[in-house]
């Protein structure tokens, strides 16, 4: 039951607990905060009074149940309690016009009704770059993420992902192996919810030295339609989007979408013709983007840079040059996966001869082997991760 | 008095000796039958009498008792009809004492008094210690094989009566003729392209290490795990005649010449029961698919589809060869050592290689891959990842090498491993690979990389040794292996389940 509390909370309070509530989509609360303030308007559901329109319009086809359920829900909440626990766990209620709420949001087309945070608010003064890209990529997709992240984070610009398996983590994981970054990242679920539970590491270390931001009130489980949502957050924060890999049914094209809905501009890394996963960038680059060969690129279109500067271009090669028969199995692999099978079927050789110039490329660094898949692995020049 | 008459019962893939004790005495007529004689057994009081009746003998109208020594251990099947018959026929003065000394006798009665064939003929007639031994005329081939009685076949019990009373002479039994085995099966020249898989089944045929193919629907898995056997040499001695009665025992049906000289090849399916793949059963205990495919190949199509009970419970008997199945009353262990091939997807939409193609939620996809565990991976020395073949090499292209010279290698290598002491060189004892299968410098320093990079274990390190020694066998280097070999072997070796990489 609510309780009266000694001091009035203010709107941050009743807004997170407005946005615990069951099916408390951002429609609604925006609908719901549109028509009275958050205080108000939380007595009201606590109350079970009828819905007003624009409210009840968004929750057809039931609004009477909706409002029962609300009821029920908000009868179970002190809201005093919730905003502690908030402000125990350190995070900043945002809502447009005040603190924690960026301000780049303010004007957007389908602004966030609240945003909660946790880090340097700070982080997000800078340069903002977003990478995306598919979940399941290659090797070669993750390591371009990661250098992008790395060395765009060296540049000084803030790295803006999404902390999904894949893409996101590699770019945040680049950007966090250069000392003194910001990363800023947007998740789906609440910021108590890690998600996927492999990135913990990751989430942690990108709300200790940068900025974690999400529309989900903590506790929020990442349901799939929390994603798209998140995505345009994504595209609305950052400057320029850079699409590393995805498929052409990939979230990455609604990323985009969002992004060219916000005049943001779009970049893409260009990818072998015969990867599915390089499908969508090369589209993208087939209609007009710019594409994106190194973190240059992206400094470049940012203005940070001119073309011809080579102070973040890669190292000299340190690996050994490839003996001739490895260097046939080298060229033969190109850079999509490929299986051993394939390999002896391009080459003309036998499984042994094969087997053993990969074993050569192996121990030199050129090629990994993953699951039965041999794939060719960028340059291992400057890593230091 | 009381007439003995040896016969056997089945007891798992081994018979036991039966000694079937019958006894007459006066009082009021009933029968009664004890010893543990299971369902099969008990009806044989109706059979035996309908039998004796139809043959023109007279059913006794004493106490008759009928015990199956020993007492304690339970009888099955319907083979011990005829020893009752006989026992009573002698009881009743109509066979002489001395005719039917030093006979056993096994076979089932029908109800006009013809004799039936038994399932698991071999075993149970290698445990009658009799000179001579009878058995119905379909036995006849199984009861040769055993090879150490004097095999007499009769086809109705009035038929072996006037032969024990010497009035007719016994009938004569069939021709048997051991006829030369013809491997048949599908030939490996039907596989186009392929070479990975080739080589696979080659290595896997020429020193018994399990093979796991992974990849997606099409690619032909199934095709070359089929051609597997045909590589395989024949089956000698000991291991032809346990593979003899494994098979008798299951009732399964053997060659024409009697005996299994060809490698069984078991292909179970995936909705088979824990019980038919392990053995088991309540009562008769039948031995399962892994032991009928002793000194054989058992093919899992499929292996992710087979429950993770089922799959687990095959992890002992690969390690040991044996299967230990224990019951309240008994427990038997059947042989079980056979070579295991497997094939399966890599995720459920199948087309999980390529980075991209897979359509499947990555929480499908770790479920899928949980079904085949860690430990049973890990038992595959063999893990290769097979594809789709190329359109022009499978229409046009010219027919990879047929399964003859292929074989012959394989038999070759086979000679070398055996060489060594071992049936294969899958069974090579760790602690003696140092001596018999000793590394060249570049191939333990290969070796020693790996170990020390984390890519391999040091149970890992075993089992590449042991494929290594295999394929330098079939290169025909008899010398210490070279790392080449060792290269190859690391190939076919592939991590098909990798943990979950964070970024």
């Amino acid at each position: 039951m609510t309780a009266p509390s000694p001091a009035p909370l203010p709107p941050e309070a009743w807004v997170a607990a407005l946005a615990g509530l069951p099916a408390m989509g951002p429609a609604r609360l925006r609908a719901l905060l549109a028509s009275s303030s958050p205080d108000d308007a939380w007595a009201r559901l606590a109350a079970g009074a009828s819905l007003p329109a624009a409210v009840a319009a968004t929750c057809r086809p039931d609004p009477v149940s909706m409002a029962r359920l609300w009821r029920g829900a908000a009868g179970r909440v002190c809201v005093a309690d919730t905003w502690a626990a908030y402000l125990d766990a350190g995070v900043t209620v945002g809502l447009p016009g005040r603190r924690g709420y960026p301000p780049e949001l303010i004007a957007d087309p389908d602004p966030p009704a609240v945003l909660f945070s946790q880090g340097a608010s700070g982080a997000l003064d800078g340069r903002r770059v977003a990478i995306v890209g598919a979940r399941r990529c290659t090797r070669y997709g993750r390591d371009v993420a990661y250098e992008l992240g790395r060395d765009l984070a060296a540049a000084g610009v803030r790295v803006v992902s999404g902390l999904a398996l894949g893409v996101d983590g590699a770019a945040h994981a680049g950007a966090l192996s250069v000392v003194g970054a910001q990363p800023v990242a947007v998740v789906g679920s609440g910021l108590d919810v890690v998600y996927p539970a492999s990135h913990g590491g990751l989430w942690r270390q990108v709300a200790a030295t940068g900025l974690l931001l999400s529309e989900a009130p903590l506790g929020a489980r990442p349901e799939p339609w929390r994603f798209p949502a998140r995505n345009r957050i994504l595209a609305a924060l950052a400057e320029i989007v850079v699409v590393v890999e995805s498929g052409e049914k990939g979230g990455s094209r609604h990323t985009v979408e969002a992004a060219e809905a916000r005049d943001r501009q779009v970049m893409a890394v260009p990818g072998s013709i015969r990867s599915e996963v390089s499908s969508y960038p090369n589209s993208l680059l087939a209609d007009g983007c710019h594409p994106v060969r190194d973190a240059l690129d992206v400094l470049v279109a940012l203005g940070l840079s001119v073309a011809g500067d080579l102070s973040s271009a890669s190292a000299a090669e340190s690996r050994p040059t490839p003996p001739p028969n490895a260097a046939d199995v080298l060229d033969a692999l190109g850079w999509a996966p490929a299986t051993l099978d394939e390999l002896c079927v391009r080459t003309g050789r036998s499984p042994g001869v094969v087997s053993v110039a990969l074993s050569d490329l192996q121990e030199t660094g050129w090629v990994a082997e993953r699951a039965g898949w041999w794939e060719r692995v960028a340059a291992l020049a400057g890593r230091r991760g | 008095m009381t007439a003995i008459i040896p016969s056997a019962t089945l007891l798992g893939v081994d018979g036991t000796s039966v000694s079937v004790e019958v006894h007459l005495s006066n009082g009021l007529p009933s029968y009664t039958l004890v010893g543990l004689p299971d369902a099969p057994c008990r009806e044989s009081r109706d059979r035996v009498r309908a039998a004796l009746l139809s043959s023109g003998f007279k059913w006794s109208l004493k106490r008759v008792t009928v015990n199956l020594a020993p007492s304690g251990l339970r009888k099955g099947g319907a083979g011990l009809d005829l020893p009752i018959a006989i026992g009573l026929l002698v009881e009743a003065g109509v066979v002489e004492r001395e005719a039917v000394a030093g006979c056993g006798f096994v076979g089932e009665l029908g109800l006009d008094g013809s004799i039936r064939r038994v399932t698991g003929t071999v075993p149970l007639v290698a445990a009658i210690e009799s000179r001579v031994v009878v058995v119905p005329p379909d036995c006849f081939a199984e009861a040769m094989v055993v090879d150490r009685h004097k095999v007499r076949i009769a086809g109705t019990l009035s038929e072996l009566v006037a032969a024990l009373r010497g009035q007719s002479p016994w009938p004569e039994p069939p021709v048997y003729a051991p006829c030369p085995v013809v491997p048949d099966g599908p030939d490996l020249a039907d596989v186009r392209g392929q070479a990975v898989g080739r080589t696979a089944i080659e290595v896997s045929a020429a020193g018994g290490h399990h093979l796991l193919l992974s990849g997606p629907p099409g690619a032909g898995k199934t095709m070359l795990a089929r051609r597997l056997p045909g590589l395989l040499p024949n089956l000698e001695g000991e291991d032809a005649l346990t593979a003899t009665r494994i098979h008798s025992a299951a009732g399964a049906s053997l060659p024409p010449g009697g005996m299994v000289v060809r490698p069984p090849f078991r292909a179970p399916h995936h909705g088979a029961s824990a019980v038919a793949l392990i053995g088991g059963g309540s009562g008769y205990m039948r031995p399962g698919e892994i032991s009928l495919s002793h000194c054989g190949l058992l093919f899992l199509d499929e292996m992710s589809e087979f429950p993770a009970a089922v799959l687990d419970a095959l992890r002992q008997p690969l390690e040991e060869g044996v299967v230990r199945v224990c019951r309240a009353r008994a427990s038997v262990s059947y042989p079980a050592r056979f070579l295991l091939v497997g094939a399966t997807n890599p995720c459920p939409c199948g087309e999980g290689g390529a980075q991209g193609s897979c359509r499947c939620s990555p929480a499908s996809r770790s479920r899928y891959n949980r079904r085949l565990s860690g430990p049973l991976l890990d038992r595959f020395d063999l893990r290769v990842v097979v594809s789709r073949p190329d359109a022009g090499a499978v229409m046009g292209g010219a027919p990879g090498e047929p399964t003859a010279p292929v074989a012959a290698r394989v038999a070759v290598a086979r000679e070398l491993s055996g060489a060594r002491g071992v049936r294969c060189n899958a069974e090579l004892p760790g602690p003696l690979l140092d001596r018999l299968a000793p590394l060249s410098p570049g191939a333990a320093r290969l070796l020693e990389h790996r170990l020390r990079s984390g890519l391999l274990s040091a149970r890992g390190l075993h089992r590449v040794r042991r494929v290594a020694r295999t394929i330098a066998d079939l290169a025909g280097q008899p010398g210490p292996v070279a790392e080449d070999h060792v290269c190859l072997a690391l190939s076919l070796r592939a991590e098909l389940v990798p943990a979950e990489e964070a970024a």
